[in-house]
């Protein structure tokens, strides 16, 4: 089993740290999530993760080797950028075709056959120039790159931006079949949580710049639990576990509780126990406390 | 196997209760093989390594039996053993649900038994 790994990392832009002394393995064959709140860091562990961006201290190893300006490494990983159709980018003439050509000549392992059938399946003309491309076609580039790169750690910043329902939903059905072909290692970034949620195995938080949580999505899902009741039942209920996002309305009081394993709500109580979704936990510990 | 997927509980019980539910429905017959973990899947869009956790669930209660190499087929007698479980559960689990709500709502036994037999 391969093992792409951030060993200390940290990076830092003048006085301003983005991404604050990361630890972070990622086993081969496993579909992750990251999920973070804007400006939390996604795109530039990313970054780093795939050579693109240089940390400030620490390192990213690839079955034990810095990947740093390590051509074999590099040819094992593909990040897949949201595309930026800037004056500056330089990208907005490029057409389609000649986009696709450039990743192409970058990946060795491209395959130009899925690439063709994904164009088509997406209805993108080759002609196209990127410039006049909405939001969701050029979101369609990007997932187009990262599988066709077949490079054995993907990483697509926001696939899913601006592409709509059936889109989206064909975007995780073509991943499905791809990553049941191959067992290929994908990172999907992305803010449209629930409906990544099932088909990510394993989900990465990040928080103003640290991994607040790395874990099996259905475990984490599984232990959530939402307590509600009189102040003082969910008190008693939720007394001496780990409790998130409180919010006291009134006598009532609901809670987000994440249980350890062999853990359980304090018996004898009163309350009203529901299940959590991964959308709503990730609220429950990234969002502020509300008190009305 | 077309029922949609829920929040209300986790994914690999509800493909696995799925499973069970098109079995007592005839809907997969004994000795015939089940969608595989990669058919599954697609179908609900859910990681394979979820509806694997869903049908290994029912190997071990021996509802479903792998073929090596073929794929995962369900079990003679499955019927009749999903039909016994299903059955404890609700004695166990529901109709105590359901006598307790009776309870904090103050409906008496002889209510509860005059309402089952109206």
């Amino acid at each position: 089993m391969s093992k792409l790994v951030c060993e200390n990392l940290t990076k830092a832009y003048g006085t301003k740290t983005v991404l604050e002394n990361l630890q972070l393995t990622l086993e081969s064959g496993k579909i992750y999530g990251l999920i973070g709140r804007n400006g939390a860091g996604k795109t530039t562990m990313l970054s780093i993760m795939s050579n693109q961006n240089p940390a400030t201290s620490g390192r990213v190893t690839l079955d034990g080797e810095n990947i740093w300006e390590n051509r074999k490494a590099l040819d094992r990983i593909c990040f897949s950028r949201e595309l930026n159709i800037s004056a500056e980018s330089g990208l907005a003439g490029y057409t389609v075709k000649n986009y696709l050509k450039t990743a192409a000549s970058y990946y060795v392992h491209w395959d130009r056959a899925m690439a063709d059938r994904l164009l088509e399946i997406f209805e993108l003309k080759q002609k196209a120039k990127l410039g006049k491309l909405s939001k969701g076609m050029l979101s369609m580039v990007t997932i187009i790159v990262a599988l066709a790169s077949k490079a054995e750690f993907t990483f697509l910043d926001e696939p899913v931006a601006g592409l709509d329902v059936v889109a989206r939903e064909q975007f995780y059905q073509l991943l499905l079949d791809e990553y049941a072909e191959t067992g290929r290692t994908f990172v999907i970034s992305t803010h449209i949580i629930e409906e990544a949620a099932n088909v990510m195995e394993e989900v990465i938080i990040l928080d103003k710049g640290k991994i607040l949580l790395e874990r099996n999505t259905q475990a984490l899902v599984d232990s959530a639990r939402y307590v509600t009741g009189l102040q003082e039942q969910v008190d008693g209920a939720t007394g001496g576990l780990e409790c998130h996002h409180a919010e006291v309305m009134g006598r009532s009081k609901g809670v987000t509780v994440l249980l350890r394993e062999d853990e359980d709500l304090n018996p004898g109580f009163d309350v009203t126990v529901q299940p959590v979704n991964l959308q709503k936990i990730f609220v429950a510990l990234c969002g502020e406390e509300v008190r009305t | 196997m077309n029922q949609r997927l829920t929040d209300a509980k986790s994914i690999y019980l509800q493909i696995s209760q799925m499973i069970e539910t098109d079995i007592l429905r005839g809907i997969l017959l004994e000795e015939e093989r089940v969608p595989s973990t990669n058919e599954l899947a697609k179908l609900y869009t859910i990681n394979p390594a979820t509806a694997a956790k869903g049908v290994n669930l029912l190997v071990d209660e021996g509802i479903l039996y792998k073929k090596r190499g073929i794929g995962m087929f369900v079990a003679t007698g499955a019927t009749e053993a999903i039909r016994r479980r299903r059955k404890q559960e609700f004695y166990e689990v529901r109709l105590q649900e359901l006598l307790h709500e009776a309870q904090s709502l103050g409906i008496t036994k002889d209510e509860l038994i005059a309402q089952i037999n109206k």
